[in-house]
């Protein structure tokens, strides 16, 4: 031990990095090389790094009771790498920056949930070898679970609220994987999906419950939130979320003040049902639950180790883990109470009328998550948690003796259906005595037998429920409101209520369970009469038809048709024909057509032995009632800080032995009773009559409360109708309008344009021609541009014509009409002038191009200048463009074009091209 | 004689304007290659023309020489296409040469 402590110190626990890597190595490795490793290599290395990760955890936990003797609770810490920093996170009060680091942590909690991880993991991958053997997916598989196991370990083990989250996404992934493993069928698809879906509501709420933790805490770690959950305590307004709400102005005054009323509500309580509604998605709590009963589509393993032991306890172990935040809210715990012992009466309701033996256990283990909600939810967080303890026990066993005996049905028929229905078992003991004997064992367990691990837990739940309740404090004040808020005080009928509900569903799982049990292994096998091509003999007459009945059975039973049930096709049935040794007998379990069921192999039964003692013994760790408590002992120092805030009465002690004894002779005695009368005395006869009687009740039962139905017409309904409106959109306006009306224009232009491509140099050549001459012609012309810069103090205008190719200026701006030297044409470019204040002037220019065009331009220049000559100077006036008659022109000789020594006008010298167009002329 | 710039262009523009429409109007691909030909050295005219009003500098006859390259060695394609022309339809009327239209 020593030696060890050395190795791992406590700050630095590597340990930890060994447990979580072992599995993901063989996640990695099987599903990257799975298919080459074989069977064998990936059964070996699936197996092998999940048994060291259980080893580990021993030693772990070893050290873990090493260190608690003082009473202290020991955690170790190992950090992995900084992940990142959140700068500036929380209010004024708890203002700095966060870091995110991967960082894990065990201490007795997570110690345990580690051990049942690895422990009943290694069981449960140990059973999937064999039952999963002839799966082509068979690397798929391992490598899925392996994988979860690893998500459930970062899970678990996670120090701060981040890596929990990352734990909860990847067990989310893992469980969407696996039950979907069986894609070709649809309808195992879509259970997945919904299962995902339904979860992401959940992870919503975690969500948030971060992002509120960040902003009133200022921290994610565990000790970070203990050490500043104080702050939790102070009113928050909820309501209206702004000034006011948007519709209340239009309302009378009076409804307007009730509706404007500002609401305030603990902070803790926001947090505390953020956290909840996380827990809710995982554990499959009420409104949410709707994803685990379908999850069931996936193989039994699965459901065994994913939807009954481990990830679906992950949320009672936040709640658990976040205790000391969850008793600062008492209305929040009075919703976790409430929900779930609703859940567990609501799911046990249901349970009493499925016939499908992994559908009752799926709505028993919803049933058994409820009452862990209830514990956790009074405040008896110990006793919870000692619930998913057992519970991971005894419904892995019950999960995997059922899956055990859907294996030995499928040697009858291979359909997922039939071979499900507890309706075509019974007489089972005979077949698979191993089964049989640890099936009774979880039974007893989950029926609270006394002595039995869930009579223990159970019992102590039961009674916490009536005897503990949530306290805080009066008021609550504080925060940035300066509001005092009267505090929520559970009522006093509140706890028998819960205890009312709790009973009663004690009463209905003992009832249901016994059903199951005597389903499935008691009375006569009526599963002689489901091998295909079956014929009533007592209807059909004698001997007519019974050799190609033969040929069928035996057909059916080597036959491995659908290949999604390949791992159960063939278990090499040599009976297959031995059993028609007496056709013309009676049919009956003696002398039956097909195959008989038979006890499943040692990989699997192992598990099983295993599973069924722990579920009889377990109770012994945490056994209040007869004051053995060692695991009770190590969790106390961890929920020490929460139970300061619950209120225990006095009836806790007196009422005891009095609670335990209610729970066996007014539970589970009636419960088992009623059961066997009901279905080994009067052959299950008065629960037909009550069926007819209730017809009613019974299909509400039957169809599940009708919550899926009730989904599909709110939720699912609104959100189709929104799809069909997107669906509306894309086909008329972006189908329609932007994808076809472009399309069609531009085919339109490119008919019209395409009649232009003729293919004939010819036409090409003279269509560059002409183009040359157009622009040629355009270059051609004059422009009559003039460019105005205008001095306001002195009124002197300045204007200088736009140059072009051969082109001669003359001007008229002395204000007398008139050109100002003659009608010539001249080579002056720019004049300059003055105006005097309030005067006005006409300003004309004529331009002459090379070939006798001419291009004039007009306009009245004013001192001050006007408004819209300073925005568009040249395009006030519109050019006007005209032919002058040729008559008119008059002779260019060169040379005469300069005006030299005019007073107002300065000289420009003449363009060098000028020279050239002079030529031409 | 001493020949002015103007003249040059004159002749130029004549030499331009008779290739032009030779191209334009004769359907046979040789006389159209011709034609380009003539256009090319009307242009290789005015160069040359204008470069004598600029003494001492060379450019524009530099630059006459490259036209003529390079218009040799537009020839030898063209006469190339024009050759595969014929095999493919066994004549040169350019007016056949409509398949790239599609």
């Amino acid at each position: 031990m020593e030696l060890l402590t050395e190795l791992f110190p406590p700050a630095n626990f590597t340990l930890l990095g060994f447990i979580l890597l072992l599995p993901l190595l063989g996640a990695f490795v099987n599903g990257i090389f799975g298919k080459r490793l074989g069977r064998e290599g990936v059964t070996l290395l699936g197996l092998s790094v999940i048994f060291a990760a259980f080893v580990g955890a021993i030693i772990t936990y070893a050290m873990l009771i090493e260190h608690g003797h003082d009473g202290a609770a020991p955690k170790f810490h190992f950090m992995a790498w900084n992940w990142l920093e959140l700068q500036g996170a929380g209010n004024g009060m708890t203002f700095r920056a966060v870091p995110l680091d991967v960082a894990f942590s065990v201490d007795a909690l997570s110690g345990t949930m580690v051990l049942v991880i690895t422990g009943i993991g290694f069981l449960i991958h140990l059973y999937s070898s064999s039952y999963m053997a002839e799966d082509p997916g068979f690397y798929r598989f391992f490598a899925y679970l392996n994988l979860f196991i690893f998500s459930m370990l970062v899970l678990v083990l996670g120090d701060s609220l981040p890596v929990l989250f990352v734990g909860w996404e990847g067990v989310g992934l893992c469980s969407y994987l696996l039950i979907g493993f069986w894609f070709n069928d649809d309808a195992n698809a879509s259970a997945g999906k919904k299962a995902f879906i339904t979860n992401r509501i959940g992870d919503f709420g975690l969500l948030v419950a971060m992002g509120l933790l960040l902003y009133y805490v200022g921290a994610l770690d565990w000790d970070g939130i203990n050490a500043g959950k104080n702050s939790l305590l102070q009113p928050v307004k909820i309501w209206p979320v702004g000034d006011e709400v948007p519709i209340a102005r239009f309302l009378p005054g009076g409804l307007a003040d009730v509706i404007n009323a500002p609401r305030f509500v603990n902070a803790a309580t926001l947090v505390c049902l953020a956290l909840f509604l996380g827990a809710m998605g995982k554990s499959a709590q009420f409104g949410l639950h709707v994803w685990l009963p379908d999850a069931m589509a996936g193989p039994t393993p699965v459901s065994a180790l994913i939807h009954a032991a481990t990830m679906v306890t992950a949320g009672v172990y936040l709640v658990c883990r976040l205790s000391g935040v969850f008793v600062l809210s008492p209305m929040a715990m009075a919703i976790v109470a409430g929900i779930g012992a609703f859940t567990a009466l609501f799911a046990a309701t249901i349970a009493l009328v499925q016939n499908d033996i992994k559908k009752v256990l799926a709505y028993s283990t919803l049933s058994q998550l409820g009452y862990m909600f209830l514990g956790a939810g009074v405040g008896a967080f110990e006793a919870g948690f000692f619930h998913v303890l057992t519970h991971a026990c005894f419904k892995a066993c019950l999960f995997l003796g059922a899956g055990s005996v859907i294996h030995a049905m499928h040697a009858r028929i291979h359909d997922t259906e039939t071979s499900q229905d507890m309706r075509n078992m019974g007489g089972l003991y005979k077949f698979m005595p191993a089964t049989a004997l640890t099936f009774l064992a979880a039974w007893a367990a989950i029926a609270g037998v006394p002595g039995t691990s869930g009579f223990f837990s159970k019992d102590e739940i039961l009674l916490m429920a009536l005897t503990s309740r949530v306290t805080g404090p009066a008021t609550i004040s504080g925060g940035q409101y300066g509001m005092v808020v009267e505090n929520f005080v559970w009522p006093e009928w509140y706890s028998y209520v819960l205890y009312g509900m709790g009973f009663l569903t004690a009463v209905l799982t003992a009832f249901y369970m016994s059903r199951l049990v005597i389903g499935i292994f008691f009375g006569e096998f009526r599963g002689w009469k489901i091998v295909e091509g079956w014929i009533d003999p007592h209807a059909a007459h004698a001997g007519a038809g019974h050799d190609t009945h033969a040929a069928l059975a035996a057909h059916d039973a080597h036959g491995s048709a659908d290949p999604s049930h390949a791992g159960h096709a063939d278990h090499g049935h040599d009976d297959a024909h031995e059993a028609h040794a007496h056709p013309h007998e009676a049919p009956g379990v003696d002398n039956m057509d097909g195959p008989r069921p038979h006890e499943s192999p040692w990989q699997m039964t192992l598990p099983l032995w295993i599973l069924g003692a722990l579920s009889v013994v377990a109770g012994l760790l945490n056994a209040h009632l007869i004051h053995i408590a060692p695991l009770g002992h190590l969790l106390e120092p961890i929920f020490a800080g929460a139970s300061k805030r619950v209120e225990v009465s006095e009836l806790a002690h007196s009422f005891e032995w009095m609670g335990a004894a209610l729970a066996v002779f007014g539970a589970c005695a009636p419960g088992v009773a009623v059961a066997y009368w009901m279905y080994v005395k009067q052959g299950g006869a008065p629960a037909r009559e009550l069926a007819v009687k209730f017809r009613g009740v019974y299909s509400f039962l039957q169809d599940k409360w009708r919550i899926d139905e009730f989904y599909a017409e709110t939720v699912i309904g609104a959100l189709d109708a929104l799809a069909d409106m997107c669906v509306w959109f894309d086909k008329y306006i972006v189908d329609g309008i932007l994808a076809r009306l472009s399309a069609f224009l531009v085919q339109l232009t490119g008919s019209l344009l395409r009649q232009f491509q003729t293919g004939r140099v010819q036409a090409y050549a003279a269509m560059t021609v002409l183009g040359t001459l157009i622009f040629g012609l355009y270059f051609a012309m004059p422009h009559a541009e003039v460019h105005e810069v205008f001095d306001d103090s002195s009124g002197s205008y300045k204007l200088s014509a736009a140059p072009g190719l051969g082109y001669k200026y003359r001007w008229d701006i002395d204000g007398e009409s008139g050109w100002d030297r003659g009608d010539k044409f001249g080579n002056q470019t720019e004049v300059a002038f003055q105006l005097k204040p309030e005067e006005q002037r006409t300003v004309r220019l004529e331009v002459e191009g090379p070939f006798l065009v001419t291009s004039s331009y007009e306009r009245v220049l004013s001192r001050p200048r006007g408004e819209m000559a300073a925005v568009e100077p040249a395009a006030a006036e519109p050019q006007r463009l005209k032919v002058r008659p040729a008559r008119k022109a008059p002779p260019i000789m060169p040379g005469t074009q300069v005006p030299a020594g005019h007073p107002t006008l300065p000289n420009s010298p003449s363009a060098a091209p000028h020279g050239a167009a002079k030529g031409t002329h | 004689m001493d020949t002015t710039v103007e003249s040059y262009m004159l002749l130029a523009t004549a030499i331009f304007v008779i290739g032009s429409i030779g191209f334009l109007v004769r359907r046979n691909v040789l006389v159209q290659l011709m034609s380009i030909e003539l256009m090319l050295n009307s242009v290789n005219l005015l160069l040359v023309g204008f470069n004598r009003l600029h003494t001492g500098n060379m450019a524009g006859q530099t630059f006459a020489f490259f036209i003529i390259a390079v218009a040799a060695a537009e020839v030898a394609v063209g006469l190339a296409i024009v050759l595969q022309f014929y095999r493919l339809r066994g004549g040169v009327n350019s007016d056949e040469a409509t398949t790239l239209r599609h």
